[in-house]
């Protein structure tokens, strides 16, 4: 039994000996591969290599296109969503009330405007009692229908005395002038209408408050018609870049008529043609339109220092026979010697055939204006006073001959609120005329 | 003889009115013309020194040219007072200056820089 053990011991320490060696001793393997065997071996890990190398390009490419995609999701998601806050934002708007916009040019009430005048006046004329004689409001209604088109008008309402031929006074709402201006390129301009003429200057720049004295020199008044019924090109070139210009306007209208319809149907009348008759017809007095025309220079040597020169003219038959002429021609000009001082004036001929025969007219005015701010002292009431002063005259060829020296002052109560003083000394060989004192309040708007 | 004297004087009277005409207009002419912006100065040989010249000339160029303010000093002082450019809105200032342009007859180019200046410090 012993020996049966001791056995055992010896082959359990044989087997754990062995079993140790085993472990210890490195493991060899022998084996034998042929040449064809390895060259197969080898192109079987190179063809693997090569498809590896293909599926990591794959791979890159893959990676790249995930990446574009997720980016396009990206702002499809953004455009999405502002999409969606844009609708929001409508929708929002759509329920909301209307907000206040401030009114803008595209509003007719800013296309439409009013300027003009208004003027009330007091007068003595020597002999007679001074009386408050005239309330005048002349408002200039404008229109623009676009950058290039305007429509004006001006009106005059005048309240008159009906004595000494009856009880009571009355109102006149007269049309001044009407026009539609077509501003056609920077050079030409195109007026239609009832329009001022460009006779001189003093009818279409002169009226109301514009006018330094409290009423118009006698000549425009007498031989140069107020306006006229017609069409007109006209424009402005500038010379050089200085501020001179050379400006032209040629029209053509209606001309004078005669007094048809009364006992001197022979007598000039210079503002009556205005192609619609009494009794609804239309046409002209007589045959021909009459033509006009004027030709200005501006020379400006620096603001406040300016020249203007001017001739104009206009004839054209006025008799219904159209037997005869009525021509007019006028020098303007005007000088600024500074902000305080101007002179100007016109010189008027005009003429007209007649059956008495020819009958020659002429007139015209100078008139001038100094303000005494111009002396640089600290007066308040001084500083707001211009002193102005005017001799005109008229030969109206019918026998009468008149001569008036003006001179007054201007109290600037604003820059559009004027209060006038003058008195005109008259020579005449009209009795009917004589000397006057005026007062004025002028408001210019 | 008093037949042969007529006609001298009226070569006469049409000699002084011929010369009286064209001084009139050799004056206009001279005075529209007169205080023009002079010329640009040649050009230099030197390419640095004409670079160097050229924002010179432009102020110069820039100086004589009547601004808007300036155009409506002189323009709208020949009629009246001088209206405030606050008294009216851009708007409304478009509307007269078509009217002021019309009336006064003042070239397209000037009445723009007018209303212009009379935009920018409008009222409203």
């Amino acid at each position: 039994m012993k020996n049966k053990m001791r056995i055992c011991r010896r082959m359990s320490g044989l087997v754990a000996a062995g079993c140790a060696l085993g472990l210890i001793s490195p493991l060899h393997v022998a084996a034998t591969v042929s040449d064809a065997d390895f060259n197969a071996l080898r192109d079987l890990v190179q063809q693997m290599n090569g498809k590896l190398h293909l599926l990591e390009q794959t791979n890159q490419l893959d990676q790249q296109t995930i990446q574009q995609l997720q980016q396009q999701l990206g702002d499809t998601k953004k455009t999405a969503d502002d999409a969606e806050q844009k609708s929001i934002a409508a929708a929002q708007a759509q329920t909301a009330p209307i907000p206040h916009m401030p009114i803008d040019e595209t509003t007719v009430n800013h296309n439409f405007q009013m300027l003009g005048d208004a003027e009330i006046q007091y007068a003595q004329t020597k002999g007679q009692n001074g009386a408050f004689v005239m309330a005048d409001f002349a408002p200039i209604f404008l229109y623009r229908a676009g950058d290039n088109i305007l429509f004006e008008a001006g009106f005059d309402t005048t309240l008159q005395n009906n004595a000494p031929n009856s009880p009571g006074s009355s109102t006149s709402f007269d049309l001044s002038f009407a026009q539609m201006d077509y501003v056609m390129n920077d050079y030409l301009t195109f007026a239609g209408g009832d329009l001022l003429l460009p006779l001189g200057t003093y009818v279409q720049r002169g009226a109301g408050w514009l006018n330094k004295m409290p009423d118009d020199p006698l000549a425009v008044d007498a031989l140069l018609p107020g306006s006229g019924i017609g069409g007109m090109l006209m424009g402005a070139v500038p010379v050089g870049n200085a501020g001179k210009f050379i400006n032209y306007s040629v029209y053509g209208v209606n001309g004078p008529g005669s007094a048809d319809g009364t006992a001197n149907a022979n007598v000039l009348d210079l503002d009556g043609n205005v192609g619609v008759k009494s009794d609804g017809t239309t046409a002209n007095l007589h045959k021909n339109p009459s033509g006009g025309g004027r030709l200005g220079f501006f020379v400006p040597f620096k603001p406040h220092y300016d020249l203007e020169l001017g001739i104009s003219g206009q004839s054209g038959e006025w008799d219904d026979a159209g037997k005869y002429l009525w021509s007019a021609g006028v020098v303007d000009a005007a000088v600024h010697f500074g902000p305080n001082f101007q002179i100007n004036g016109e010189y008027i001929l005009t003429g007209y055939g007649s059956d008495q025969g020819f009958v020659h007219q002429n007139g015209g005015f100078v008139q001038t204006g100094y303000k005494l701010a111009g002396l640089n002292r600290e007066w308040p009431i001084i500083n707001n006073v211009e002193l102005v002063g005017r001799f005109d005259y008229l030969h109206d060829g019918l026998g009468t001959n008149t001569r008036r020296y003006t001179v007054g002052y201007i109290y600037y109560i604003t820059n559009t609120l004027l209060f006038e003083g003058d008195y005109e000394f008259l020579n005449s060989n009209d009795p009917s005329q004589a000397d006057q004192f005026i007062l004025q309040l002028s408001l210019g708007f | 003889m008093s037949k042969s004297k007529l006609p001298k004087k009226a070569l006469v009277q049409k000699t002084f009115a011929a010369v009286s005409a064209a001084m009139a207009i050799g004056g206009l002419a001279s005075i529209l013309y007169a205080d023009e912006p002079k010329p640009a100065a040649p050009p230099q040989t030197n390419a640095v020194a004409a670079k160097a010249s050229t924002p010179d000339t432009n102020s110069v160029v820039v100086k004589t040219r009547l601004t808007g303010a300036e155009l409506y000093s002189i323009q709208c002082n020949r009629c009246h007072q001088e209206r405030y450019p606050t008294e009216r809105t851009g708007a409304q200032w478009k509307t007269i200056m078509l009217h002021m342009q019309v009336r006064a007859n003042i070239p397209v180019s000037q009445a723009r820089l007018i209303l212009q200046y009379l935009q920018e410090n409008s009222g409203r």
